[in-house]
């Protein structure tokens, strides 16, 4: 049989009226996403200021600790800020709540019914559900009105298990592989436009399917966030932890006057 | 010197390492046209992928000397290995491109 040689002919319609809307439904189907997405993200919602304070304190201090064995800060100043948090966290005056009073322990807001995380994880089942939808619509659209017909001849062999996904409703069983329907140019433009989506989108775009798939697995049941830390013993942590970059602490712009005269000679070593 | 992997970490600037973008957008570009010109030419099988792989070699080349200055690990994490890696998003758009400029000029009359 010579199957691989004779070459099919086939009419320059399909091309215009499959081939090209096919991928250019993809591509717009896929930016629409985008956006809508975008839009369905409500903004974070504003945390009032007792609560910026504490995260904020958190990191300040986190930030004085990064270079403590370089640091930029003269000694005066880092002593002084460091023991600063230190006292603050000691008492607590940061806490959103105030000062703990002492007798019942702090317990972190349970998830199901503090309002901001119940947030978090209704929005990202609202994008997951987007992303979805699309692509069963398309796959519908698609195996509803382009059945039945090869559409292209693929440049590259494929084995005979791909011939009943590619060649799906076409029942030849001796025609080459190569030759497949719309679904296997639906596949192909699956994964293929994510290249143009990030060149038009930018990085974080969200009309990628194939990233989708491969996320959903594992980021699913995982995406319930951390949001019931309790502050106070963040607090009572941070505090060793600066003491223990205190200890370790060195200034940068220790000695320099000497250096600078020993890198220009002026100071016989 | 920085020696430390958490030490090297601190020293990169990231408004810079998201200007490399524009390494990644020379890459997609590159394996688009890639792909057309093995659709025009009729390229089929290995003879298309020895394409792909020679705009690849050729596109790092042109990066590493004229972009990186002959010094990838100034400007790329990562170095030369980064540099060639085309990425799995690249390799699909080769073979779009390549599949339908191929169906266009050979497949169709």
């Amino acid at each position: 049989m010579g199957g691989s040689q004779v070459s099919l002919y086939l009419d320059p319609q399909i091309r215009d009226w499959v081939l090209f809307p096919i991928t250019l439904v993809m591509i717009l189907v896929g930016i629409l996403r985008h956006y809508v997405v975008l839009l369905l993200q409500s903004p974070p919602k504003k945390m009032p200021r007792p609560a910026i304070r504490e995260q904020r304190a958190l990191l300040r201090s986190q930030i004085l600790r990064e270079t403590s064995t370089n640091s930029p800060v003269p000694p005066e100043y880092y002593k002084s800020i460091s023991q600063e948090l230190s006292k603050a966290f000691e008492a607590g005056t940061y806490l959103k709540d105030g000062p703990p009073k002492g007798d019942t322990p702090s317990r972190p807001p349970n998830p199901l019914t503090d309002p901001n995380a119940m947030d978090g994880m209704m929005s990202g089942m609202k994008t997951q559900a987007v992303m979805m939808v699309p692509q069963m619509v398309l796959m519908g659209w698609i195996n509803f009105f382009f059945q039945g017909f090869v559409l292209i001849k693929l440049p590259f062999p494929l084995t005979l298990g791909f011939k009943s996904m590619l060649q799906r409703g076409i029942e030849t069983p001796d025609m080459d592989v190569r030759w497949v329907s719309s679904l296997s140019w639906y596949f192909l433009n699956f994964f293929g436009l994510n290249g143009l989506y990030r060149l038009i989108l930018g990085n974080d775009n969200s009309a990628d399917g194939s990233r989708d798939m491969m996320m959903s697995p594992y980021s699913g049941p995982a995406q319930t966030p951390a949001q019931p830390q309790d502050y106070n013993k963040l607090f009572k942590a941070e505090r060793d932890n600066l003491e223990l970059a205190e200890a370790l602490y060195n200034w940068n712009g220790k000695d320099v006057e000497l250096r600078i005269l020993r890198r220009y000679g002026k100071l016989s070593t | 010197m920085a020696t430390t992997k958490e030490e090297k970490a601190r020293l990169i600037y990231t408004p810079n390492v998201l200007h490399n973008s524009s390494l990644y957008t020379v890459k997609f570009l590159s394996s688009c046209f890639a792909g057309a010109t093995a659709g025009i030419l009729g390229l089929e099988n290995w003879s298309g992928f020895a394409l792909f792989l020679a705009s690849i070699l050729f596109s790092t080349g042109c990066m590493y000397v004229i972009n990186c200055k002959s010094r990838p690990t100034n400007y790329v994490a990562g170095g030369v290995k980064d540099l060639v890696n085309p990425g799995q998003d690249n390799v699909f758009s080769f073979v779009l491109v390549w599949t339908l400029f191929y169906g266009i000029v050979h497949v169709y009359d």
